[in-house]
């Protein structure tokens, strides 16, 4: 009897800590994975900061809410968004018909392209060179550049890993022909490592669009997100974020005649 | 009267069922009836859980996968079988090192098992697969993750055997002097069989931890069992139903195990004690 009153108690008190466990009224929740510098990450004091922070931010104010933004591996950003742990997703994420399945996107808010860095030592020139029996493909784990070669390249051998430093290593030490992932990644990491690897810029497929990631059915936050995009545009939001993170990343886009992130999106 | 004397009875017939006597065995009948009642609670928990979210599940999607699905489980039970004999053999030499007279190596043993007892798996598989692999040229992820998974057993199974020779007593050694036993043949007839009686069961159990623990080499995509999983969750984005799949896999695996486990302790302490 003592035992089932002690256990009785027990449940009571999870019941109660769970219950706590709960947002703040009003409080919009926004789900990042803070590991995609100057997008989403962390300053030195481990805020979140970056262009999606600012984005988020802007968006809460338009909307009259405060903004608290919640850090969850890329995995886990999707299911955090299925099961209502969080409000919206805003993480560099590619609108595509796979995620559509599980989620609904707002308007695309940027744009990107896939980028290849390839190993010094590899004959790798073009994507199509990485199909072929014997050449290995570094991604990231449920990345678009792991859909892109799982779709396109199913003569390559593919390692999927979980974080970016990982696939960057794999290429650098020749353990791996190339990473595939977008420009602006591929650039500052040949930046970093000009002796053992080369950028391959060409595009290779479609432009990528990056969308605002909402629980199936929410309609109400989509209708008021989308009219925050085209708000943000024409204030020249994005404008004010690219100078504030992006400003060296811009000016080398301009030189290689790259389209930027934030340029004719909706257009 | 005797409406409440009935009321009384089949009360504690109720209870009976429910209910084992101290120091007694639950009888079989007690043991379906409840295992079958814990069950469902912990079935229902669940489905309560997933109903308060409004969540469907759809297991569905994984049957497309299954070829994957059983090239990974093959890799996970290879990587743990062989990941096991090898992790005894290190424990093994490490536990005979650190009682070693000769200071070096047995600092070394102790050193060795420090570390990676005192630092978790993660740094270790990306710090012996990238620096120290990629110097001395094992680039095969198989046999990488087999080596970096049997150094940190090792580590686990030197101080369940230290344990194990530490529990001989002193006098058998005395003892075996005595009768003009070699120190080799002390080790092999006297310490060695005692040993592995002891340490058996405490192996047994690590060999559940080791298929557990192989799960981290997804890290650097040895494509296991939770790699594969990982990488189906990318692509079909089905993460719930491919990591309650996952549970269940790892489960045939670690569960008979657990169960030798029981029934060897039981057999041990039962000699032990006469």
């Amino acid at each position: 009897m003592k035992k089932l009153s002690l256990l009785l108690l027990l449940i009571m008190i999870s019941s109660l800590l769970f219950g706590c466990a709960g947002r703040k009224a009003g409080e919009l929740v926004v789900g990042m994975e803070l590991a995609y510098p100057p997008f989403e990450t962390k300053d030195e004091n481990g805020e979140p900061v970056g262009v999606s922070v600012d984005f988020a931010k802007a968006f809460g104010e338009y909307i009259g809410r405060p903004v608290r933004i919640e850090n969850i591996n890329w995995d886990g950003l999707i299911p955090a968004l299925e099961t209502g742990k969080v409000d919206m997703v805003i993480s560099s994420m590619t609108i595509n018909e796979s995620r559509l399945e599980k989620i609904d996107f707002s308007k695309p808010y940027a744009k990107a392209l896939l980028a290849l860095l390839v190993n010094v030592d590899s004959d790798v020139e073009k994507a199509e060179d990485l199909n072929r029996e014997g050449k290995i493909v570094a991604v990231k784990t449920g990345s678009t550049g792991h859909i892109y070669a799982e779709k396109h390249l199913t003569n390559a051998e593919i390692l999927s890993l979980p974080d970016e430093g990982a696939c960057v290593t794999e290429v650098v030490q020749g353990k791996a022909d190339a990473f595939i992932y977008d420009q602006l990644t591929i650039y500052r990491n040949h930046e970093r490592n000009p002796d053992t690897t080369k950028a391959v810029y060409i595009p290779f497929q479609d432009v990528e669009y990056w969308g605002v990631g909402v629980k199936k059915g929410n309609t109400e936050l989509l209708e008021k997100l989308n009219g925050f995009i085209d708000k943000f545009y024409e204030e020249g939001g994005f404008d004010k974020i690219t100078e504030k993170y992006l400003k060296e990343e811009k000016e080398a886009f301009d030189r290689f005649n790259f389209e930027w992130f934030f340029t004719d999106v909706n257009k | 009267m005797a409406l409440s004397f009935c009321m009384k009875r089949s009360a504690m017939d109720i209870r009976k069922l429910f209910v084992k006597k101290e120091n007694e065995k639950a009888k079989p009948a007690q043991v379906i009836v409840n295992m079958v009642l814990a069950l469902a609670a912990i079935y229902l928990f669940f489905m309560l859980s997933l109903k308060r979210l409004d969540m469907k599940l759809d297991f569905s999607l994984l049957w497309k996968f299954r070829i994957r699905y059983l090239q990974g489980y093959k890799t996970t039970v290879m990587l743990s079988i062989v990941s096991l004999i090898l992790s005894l053999v290190i424990g093994f030499i490490s536990a005979i090192g650190s009682r070693s007279n000769i200071l070096p190596i047995s600092y070394i043993s102790r050193i060795y098992v420090q570390f990676i007892r005192g630092t978790p798996m993660i740094m270790q598989v990306y710090l012996f697969f990238y620096i120290v692999g990629t110097a001395w040229g094992i680039s095969n992820r198989f046999l990488a993750g087999v080596l970096i998974l049997s150094i940190f057993e090792g580590a686990y199974i030197s101080e369940i055997f230290r344990g194990g020779i530490e529990s001989i007593d002193g006098t058998q050694l005395e003892a075996a002097k005595a009768i003009g036993l070699e120190p080799g043949q002390t080790m092999r007839l006297v310490i060695l069989p005692q040993i592995i009686k002891r340490t058996l069961p405490s192996l047994a159990g690590q060999f559940a931890s080791i298929i557990k623990d192989s799960s981290l080499l997804s890290l650097i995509s040895v494509i296991e069992l939770t790699q594969t999983s990982r990488e189906v969750s990318a692509t079909n984005f089905a993460v719930f139903e491919v990591y309650m799949f996952l549970g269940l896999l790892y489960l045939t695996l670690t569960f008979p195990i657990s169960m030798f486990t029981k029934y060897m302790e039981k057999r041990f302490s039962y000699e032990n004690r006469t």
